[in-house]
């Protein structure tokens, strides 16, 4: 979006992080030595089976969570070393989350959605405004006061695009954004990132789908906690790569 | 996150569970309401009785003799006759003093009138003609010293058959068998509020008989309680200072007849409002206490909806979690909503508990008092039940996991 980025300075950086769980008494490596650099303005897909550690990785990348070992470094900042609540201020600054299930808040209508996030960010002004205009960069310019039940599956994802949008975040973290949608809806959001990802926003998405993570720059196909190869797609041409077999039968249990 | 924002978002959660939220409040309402209901018909009650007092805005004051009970609560009045006519002689002599009535209460078996015949129900008590104030005497006129006269409360009137009126005669039995004939002069409404019991009055003489041996060694008749009617009302704080003062002293024939644990006590009108005051007030806040009760069970009922809540939203704090809020932010929102639970359930409590006071009082014929500290008490402790109550489910939501949350159907 309006962020100034030089070329291929990292926006997020994740060197040899670890962090296990405990389920049933054994202990599960969900992510176990990965290190992965984020460029900003670079758009990355990670792809990999269930149970790959795929989410763990987001949520790590998102400050939902913390490394049991390595760092992760997310505008500049060690998240390790910040306290719960300083680490929850880093997210709302400067994470855009767009989740699979859409996430909106059942209550509250579009534009109060977009505007969620900034009331987390105090120094944010204009709130009210700048949700508009978000929802207008959607295109939901007409949708503005609508509850979520009221809008469609690709309404609702658009929103919760707008909002990850709302404090112009350094990385949009998008977990399966299209695996709710219709193929041609689906295109439709896809189509939006791209958008995004033109105007320079740094973007990493997990999906299943060989057809969606042809849309990024690169894909990171995860396996067992660790990083098994990392495909690059060049400048991301998602009608070149999609015809492309060996991205597609490298999709995992997509 | 600002207050107005947390206001906003925790009424658009209120408001969106309407029915579970009224129910929810109900508890608050009633109790904040019985609390209310109470103190105001206690203080309208207080102000009636005060009213009935001061209405009459009488310059007398009584003086009898007081014990403590063995059990130690509060105090009982004592009937001994230990004022002698030379203590009245010298009461009215004292500056100030416009009238002093002996009184004493003669023991009367049973009153008739015709063929009906009351049996110890009716208390006699023998005074003079200055006990009475003129308005107090609402039909006929004051009995005359030497007559057999009497004067008779309308609770007493209405005792007989037909009821007994001025002109009525009645005969008195006496203890030792022999019978008087008096003949009622006048009806009296009591000033002091509790003219409840019946009561008949007759002249000291020739009606009361009862003579002592004085500590000066001569035989006088001796009463059980005196009225002292000051000049007026700029007079009665100084008379009341010169009777304590002169019973304190050894002239006063009183201070030496009454037993050891015996006080003498003078009570002004004053006194007597302060009294019955205290009184009710205790009572009212004994009774309110109760109610009081229903409170907890308001609160109960708002910490157990406020956790359902929680539950229910854990993908919502989820969410809120993910978009940067903190638990300081999620802990504000979900107190802030059971403080506007409570806040409301205290309000619409008072709005309900003034309007079922103000019914009791319109039936009751008792002035309109709005307790006004109650009021600001109530919702204070409504404002903290809701932060008592809102305390655990929001410590709770605050630390939700918000990946779990996220994950939560």
């Amino acid at each position: 979006m309006t962020r100034e980025s030089e070329p291929n300075a990292p926006a997020v950086a994740a060197v040899d992080v670890r962090r296990t769980y405990e389920l049933g008494g054994e202990p599960v490596h969900a992510l176990d030595g990965v290190s992965l650099t984020l460029p900003a303005g670079s758009f990355t897909a990670v792809m990999g089976p269930s149970g790959s550690g795929k989410s763990t990785l987001m949520n790590v990348l998102g400050c939902l969570d913390t490394p049991d070992a390595g760092t992760v470094e997310l505008g500049g900042q060690r998240i390790a070393e910040l306290s719960g609540r300083e680490r929850a201020r880093l997210r709302g600054r400067e994470i855009g989350f767009v989740f699979q299930t859409f996430n909106l808040m059942p209550r509250l209508s579009a534009a109060e959605n977009v505007t969620l996030p900034m009331l987390f960010a105090p120094t944010v002004e204009g709130r009210r405004e700048r949700a508009r205009t978000l929802l207008a960069r959607v295109g939901l310019e007409d949708r503005v006061d609508h509850a979520p039940s009221e809008l469609s599956g690709g309404q609702r994802q658009r929103v919760a695009i707008a909002r990850a949008l709302a404090n112009d975040p350094t990385l949009i973290l998008a977990d399966e954004p299209t695996g709710n949608l219709d193929t041609a809806t689906g295109d439709r959001i896809m189509s939006l990132f791209e958008e995004l990802h033109a105007e320079g926003a740094t973007i990493l998405m997990v999906t299943h789908e060989p057809n969606t993570a042809a849309y990024a720059d690169r894909i990171v196909h995860v396996l067992d906690g660790r990083i098994e190869t990392i495909e690059d797609l060049g400048s991301g041409d998602p009608a070149g790569a999609s015809s492309d077999d060996s991205v597609a039968s490298a999709g995992g249990d997509a | 996150m600002n207050l107005p924002e947390s206001l906003r978002i925790s009424w658009r959660s209120i408001a969106s569970h309407k029915l579970r939220s009224t129910l929810t409040t109900l508890g608050v309402i009633i109790g904040v309401a019985s609390v209310i209901t109470f103190m105001v018909l206690g203080g309208a009650f207080t102000a009636s009785i005060v009213g009935d007092l001061e209405s009459f805005d009488e310059p007398g004051m009584l003086v009898w003799t007081q014990t403590t009970p063995a059990d130690g609560f509060g105090v009982i009045e004592v009937d001994a006759a230990i004022y002698t006519e030379h203590d009245v002689e010298r009461l009215e002599a004292l500056d100030g003093v416009s009238s002093v009535s002996p009184t004493a209460s003669i023991p009367v078996t049973q009153t008739a009138h015709g063929g009906d015949r009351v049996t110890g129900t009716v208390g006699v008590t023998a005074t003079t003609d200055g006990y009475f104030l003129p308005e107090e005497i609402v039909d006929g006129e004051a009995f005359t010293a030497g007559a057999n006269e009497a004067m008779i409360n309308a609770h007493a009137a209405q005792l007989f058959d037909g009821g007994v009126g001025v002109g009525d005669e009645l005969t008195l039995s006496l203890p030792d068998g022999s019978s008087e004939t008096v003949t009622v002069v006048g009806v009296v409404e009591e000033a002091d509020g509790f003219g409840s019991s019946p009561m008949l009055y007759v002249p000291t003489d020739p009606f009361y008989t009862t003579t002592i041996e004085t500590p000066r060694e001569t035989t006088e008749h001796a009463y059980s309680s005196l009225v002292v009617v000051a000049e007026g009302p700029e007079s009665v704080d100084g008379v009341q200072t010169a009777i304590l003062e002169y019973f304190e002293s050894d002239e006063a024939d009183a201070s030496q007849l009454k037993q050891g644990d015996h006080e003498i006590a003078v009570q002004t009108v004053d006194d007597a409002i302060e009294q019955v005051t205290e009184i009710v007030d205790q009572l009212t806040i004994l009774i309110a206490g109760i109610a009081a009760i229903a409170l907890v069970v308001g609160s109960i009922g708002i910490a157990n909806i406020m956790i359902v809540s929680v539950t229910e939203r854990t993908r919502e704090i989820g969410i809120m979690k993910a978009v940067g809020a903190t638990n300081r932010d999620i802990l504000q929102l979900f107190l802030v909503e059971s403080v506007i639970l409570g806040f409301i359930g205290s309000v619409f409590g008072v709005l309900l508990g003034l309007g079922v006071g103000f019914l009791g009082v319109s039936l009751l014929e008792w002035p309109m008092v709005y307790p006004l500290d109650w009021i600001a008490i109530a919702i204070a402790v409504g404002v903290g039940v809701g932060v008592l109550s809102g305390l655990y489910p929001a410590w709770q939501a605050a630390k939700t996991d918000p990946i779990e949350a996220l994950r939560h159907e």
